[in-house]
């Protein structure tokens, strides 16, 4: 092969690299730059009363943390407590037989729906399911949420 | 009759005073931050903000609940990693805890305003792996409420986190570990 013939080739495999490296940088671009959906815009996979979801936890902690761990849900119920700090606002939801509770960690463009809030307020509360535990500190349930906003 | 009057009414005021002076306090919106952030990355870097905590004013006791999966990293694809079996391993160990308690107690009075250094010990479990730390903390006291708040750090290799990312430098082997709690 004369080295004219060859040129044409190496041109093909540059250009297939330089194809190759835009995709890549193209890739690891989105996955640096990837952020969470703003929870309003997820469709809930559960909605749910607060203390039935409560019991359900209460009465098989593994079962429920399967059913319901990282599922986007809407919680209605009383708010029972509003504990503010100065970055954050958690919104809780109690059974008040047993002290178990729900505490919701909203995201940090719906804070301020959170700051409106009062205790006693009937709302519905959409947000990802971390998980359910027991607390040896408070001996009683809990399940956590993260990136809560309002459900409208 | 006047005496079971008497007693009663000694019962009931003891239980009230017990529920008036109670020295422990608790909150369940604890803030712990963590971050593994690197040259190589600034992601690993995820806040819990529903971490249970409890401090107990009397004998300086002090203790914190987190859910593992209650860190909430600002990229989705760290977070599936930081719960992931090569890291945290959330599945398997859901929950991460500190039992301790402030070492010079002495030093805070709970009852006057003002910022106090003091020095916390204890265990910290996560990933199944018990270990012991010590840290330097400070307690402010303004009115009914007290801040307590501490950063430290902690080897991951401590605790068994031996992941991929780990070694390959992207994931600080000592994160920083801050911790606020308003009681």
């Amino acid at each position: 092969m004369t080295a004219l013939n060859k040129k044409p080739v190496v041109k093909k495999w540059l250009l297939a690299l330089l194809i190759v490296l835009l995709a890549g940088t193209a890739v690891i671009w989105y996955l640096f730059t990837l952020k969470h959906d703003d929870t309003a815009t997820i469709k809930a996979d559960f909605t749910v009363e607060a203390v039935p979801f409560l019991k359900e936890f209460e009465t098989d902690l593994s079962m429920a943390n399967k059913k319901y761990t990282d599922k986007v849900i809407a919680v209605n119920g009383t708010i029972a407590e509003i504990e503010m700090a100065d970055t954050t606002a958690n919104i809780k939801m109690s059974d008040t037989t047993n002290g178990a509770y729900i505490i919701f960690a909203f995201q940090q463009q719906h804070l301020p729906e959170a700051k409106a809030l009062k205790v006693g307020d009937e709302v519905s509360i959409k947000g990802v399911c971390s998980n359910g535990a027991f607390s040896s500190i408070l001996e009683t349930n809990y399940v956590t949420f993260n990136r809560c906003t309002i459900n409208k | 009759m006047n005496k079971m009057k008497k007693t009663v009414l000694f019962v009931a005021l003891l239980v009230a005073s017990g529920y008036v002076f109670a020295q422990k306090k608790t909150t369940t919106s604890a803030i712990i931050g963590f971050d593994a952030t690197t040259s190589l990355d600034a992601l690993p870097k995820a806040e819990n903000k529903t971490v249970i905590a409890s401090l107990d004013t009397k004998t300086g006791k002090l203790a914190f609940e987190a859910s593992v999966k209650g860190f909430n990293f600002e990229n989705p694809k760290m977070q599936e990693h930081f719960n992931g079996k090569g890291w945290m391993d959330s599945e398997q160990y859901p929950t991460a805890s500190f039992t301790g308690s402030i070492i010079n107690l002495a030093k805070v009075n709970f009852t006057k305003d003002g910022t106090y250094n003091v020095e916390v010990a204890g265990y910290l479990t996560m990933h199944g792996v018990k270990q012991p730390v010590e840290s330097r903390a400070v307690i402010t006291v303004k009115g009914a409420a007290i801040n307590a708040s501490s950063k430290f750090n902690i080897k991951l290799a401590d605790y068994s986190i031996n992941g991929g990312a780990v070694a390959a430098g992207k994931v600080s082997k000592e994160p920083v570990i801050n911790v606020t709690a308003v009681f």
